[in-house]
C-alpha cells in the first residue's frame, strides 16, 4: 500500500505535470516573438484618435477603444506587459506615410484591405469587415446614393471612399478634408450634400447628432487588416496568431461590450465577425 | 526595403500640381493685394489717429500677431457660420490671409510714414496742404518706398501662408500634393517637388517687387 505521502506527492507532480503542459499548449499558440520586437522592446502602433469604438481619445487625452485594446493585447503578449505600448494617432491621410517612415511599426487604424495600398505595405488576415455609408442632413432629399449624382460629397483625404466615388460615381464633387470632426462641420454647414465614410463610424456620428441621418445604403463592402511595412514577415505571422488568440480567448466581444453603446452591439459585433461578412 | 525615388512619377502627376500651383498663385496674389490696401488705409488712419477707427486698428493688429494663422483659419471657415456669415473655401481663405497680411501691412505701412522727415509735414502744412492731400501727396510717395521691402516680407509670408489652406479643402499646391501622398504614399517625390515649385514662386515674387522697387527709385536717381 503506497504510503498518504507518497500518494499526495505523485498527485501534486501529476498535477504540474498536467499545468506544465497546458501552459505549454497555449504558448506554443503563439510563434515566438520576433527578434525585432524584442530589441525595440515596446510595441509602437498607430491607431486613430477620432473613430470612436475603433480609436478615440477619452477625457484624460489618451487613446481608447476596441483597436486600441487589441493593440495593448498584443503588447502584453509579446511582453507581459500591456503598458509595453507605444500609441501613435494617425489619420486616413497620414497612416500610411507613417508606417512607412518607421514613426510606428504597425496600424491598427481601420485599415481597409486595397490592392492599391498593398502595392505599399503589407496586410494581416483581416480581423473585421464593414462597409461605406453617407449621412446627410436630417431634412434633405436625399433618400439613396443615386441621388448624390452631381453634388457636393464630403470625404477625407486617404480614405477608400474617395476611390469607389471616382470609378462609380464620378460626377459627384468631392471635399476632401483632413478629419471626421471637420467633415461633419462641414456638412452640418452645408458645404456638402453629404459626408461619405465608414458605416462603422457614421452609425455613432448619426446617432449623436440629431441634425443629421444616415442614408443606410451600403456600398464597398471591404476588411480591416492591420498595416506593416513591406518585407516584415516575422512581425505579420506573430501578429496574425495573437490576433486569432484574441478572438478565441474572448476578448474581442470583451472590447465590443466595453466600447459599444447596447443597442448598436449586435451590429458591431457582426462586423467583427469575419464569417459573416457578405460575399458581394 | 529602400526607397525609389521616382521622377517619373512626379512628371506623371504635372497636370495636377500645376493645377495646384495655379490656385495657390490666384489665392496668393489676391490675398497680397488686399492685405497692402488694407495695411495702407489702416496705416493712414492710424498715423492721422482717426478718432474710433485708431484704436480699433490697434486691437486688430495685436489680435491677428499673436494668434496662430491656423486658428483664425478656422474661426472664419468653421466659426463665422455659426453666426451667419457663411462664405465659400475660396473666399474664406482670401479672407483669412488678407485680414492676416493685411494686419503685418499696417505696421510695415505705418513705419514708412513714420520714416517721413518731420521737416516735410512741417512744411506741407505751412503751405496750407491739409491731412489727405499730406497722405496722398508726401506720405504715400516718399514712405511707401521705405515700406516695400517689409511689404515684400509680408507678400512672401502670405504665399508660404496659402498652404495652411489645404486644412479647409482648398486645392492648392501642398492641398494637391497631401491628397496624393494620402493614396499613393510617395511622400519624399510630392513633398520635394512642392518644396521646388514654392521656392521659385517665392523667388520669382522677390524678383518682381525688386523690379518695382527699381522704377519706384528711379526719379529719386534722376537728380
Amino acid at each position: 500500500m503506497v504510503s498518504n505521502a507518497r500518494k499526495s506527492s505523485w498527485v501534486a507532480a501529476l498535477a504540474m505535470s498536467l499545468g506544465m503542459a497546458g501552459a505549454a499548449a497555449l504558448a506554443a499558440e503563439l510563434p515566438p516573438v520576433p527578434e525585432a520586437l524584442k530589441k525595440a522592446g515596446v510595441l509602437k502602433v498607430g491607431v486613430k484618435c477620432d473613430y470612436p469604438p475603433d480609436g478615440f481619445l477619452d477625457n484624460q487625452g489618451k487613446p481608447q477603444g476596441i483597436e486600441v485594446n487589441l493593440a495593448k493585447q498584443i503588447a502584453a503578449n509579446a511582453f507581459g506587459d500591456a503598458a509595453k505600448t507605444e500609441l501613435t494617432c494617425v489619420t486616413a491621410a497620414n497612416r500610411v506615410p507613417m508606417l512607412v517612415g518607421g514613426k510606428v511599426d504597425m496600424l491598427i487604424a481601420t485599415l481597409g484591405i486595397s490592392e492599391e495600398r498593398a502595392k505599399v505595405i503589407d496586410f494581416s488576415e483581416p480581423y473585421a469587415w464593414g462597409g461605406s455609408d453617407i449621412v446627410v442632413p436630417k431634412d434633405s432629399k436625399i433618400k439613396k446614393l443615386a441621388d448624390l449624382k452631381g453634388k457636393t460629397v464630403i470625404v477625407l483625404k486617404g480614405a477608400w471612399q474617395i476611390g469607389w466615388f471616382e470609378s462609380n460615381m464620378p460626377e459627384v464633387k468631392l471635399l476632401k478634408l483632413d478629419n471626421v470632426s471637420d467633415g461633419l462641420q462641414a456638412l452640418l454647414q452645408g458645404r456638402g450634400d453629404g459626408y461619405a465614410h465608414d458605416h462603422a463610424i457614421l452609425v455613432g456620428l448619426a446617432k449623436n447628432n440629431p441634425r443629421t441621418r444616415l442614408v443606410g445604403e451600403l456600398y464597398q463592402i471591404g476588411f480591416r487588416g492591420v498595416g506593416f511595412r513591406k518585407g516584415d514577415t516575422a512581425l505579420r505571422e506573430y501578429v496574425n496568431a495573437a490576433i486569432k488568440k484574441a478572438y478565441a480567448d474572448g476578448h474581442v466581444a470583451k472590447w465590443v461590450k466595453q466600447y459599444v453603446e447596447p443597442d448598436l452591439q449586435p451590429v458591431t459585433i457582426e462586423t467583427w465577425n469575419i464569417a459573416l461578412a457578405p460575399k458581394s | 526595403m529602400s526607397y525609389q525615388f521616382d521622377f517619373a512619377y512626379i512628371w506623371a502627376n504635372g497636370p495636377a500640381l500645376l493645377g495646384g500651383l495655379l490656385m495657390t498663385i490666384q489665392v496668393s496674389v489676391v490675398s497680397i493685394l488686399i492685405a497692402a490696401g488694407v495695411g495702407l488705409v489702416g496705416a493712414a488712419a492710424r498715423v492721422l489717429r482717426v478718432p474710433v477707427l485708431s484704436p480699433l486698428i490697434v486691437g486688430y493688429v495685436s489680435f491677428v500677431r499673436n494668434t496662430p494663422l491656423l486658428a483664425q483659419l478656422f474661426f472664419i471657415f468653421f466659426g463665422l457660420p455659426a453666426v451667419g456669415l457663411g462664405l465659400s473655401i475660396y473666399a474664406s481663405g482670401v479672407l483669412t490671409l488678407a485680414v492676416w497680411g493685411g494686419a503685418y501691412n499696417v505696421e510695415n505701412v505705418r513705419g514708412g510714414f513714420l520714416a517721413v522727415p518731420k521737416g516735410l509735414n512741417e512744411a506741407a502744412r505751412a503751405l496750407g496742404l491739409g491731412p489727405m492731400h499730406y497722405v496722398f501727396l508726401i506720405a504715400i510717395p516718399v514712405g511707401l518706398r521705405v515700406s516695400i521691402p517689409a511689404m515684400l516680407n509680408t507678400a512672401v509670408s502670405v504665399l508660404k501662408n496659402s498652404a495652411y489652406l489645404q486644412a479647409i479643402g482648398l486645392a492648392e499646391l501642398t492641398f494637391v500634393a497631401m491628397e496624393k501622398v494620402a493614396s499613393e504614399f510617395r511622400t519624399l517625390e510630392m513633398f520635394a517637388s512642392i518644396g521646388v515649385l514654392y521656392l521659385g514662386l517665392v523667388l520669382t515674387l522677390s524678383w518682381l517687387v525688386r523690379r518695382l522697387e527699381d522704377v519706384l527709385q528711379r526719379p529719386f536717381r534722376e537728380r
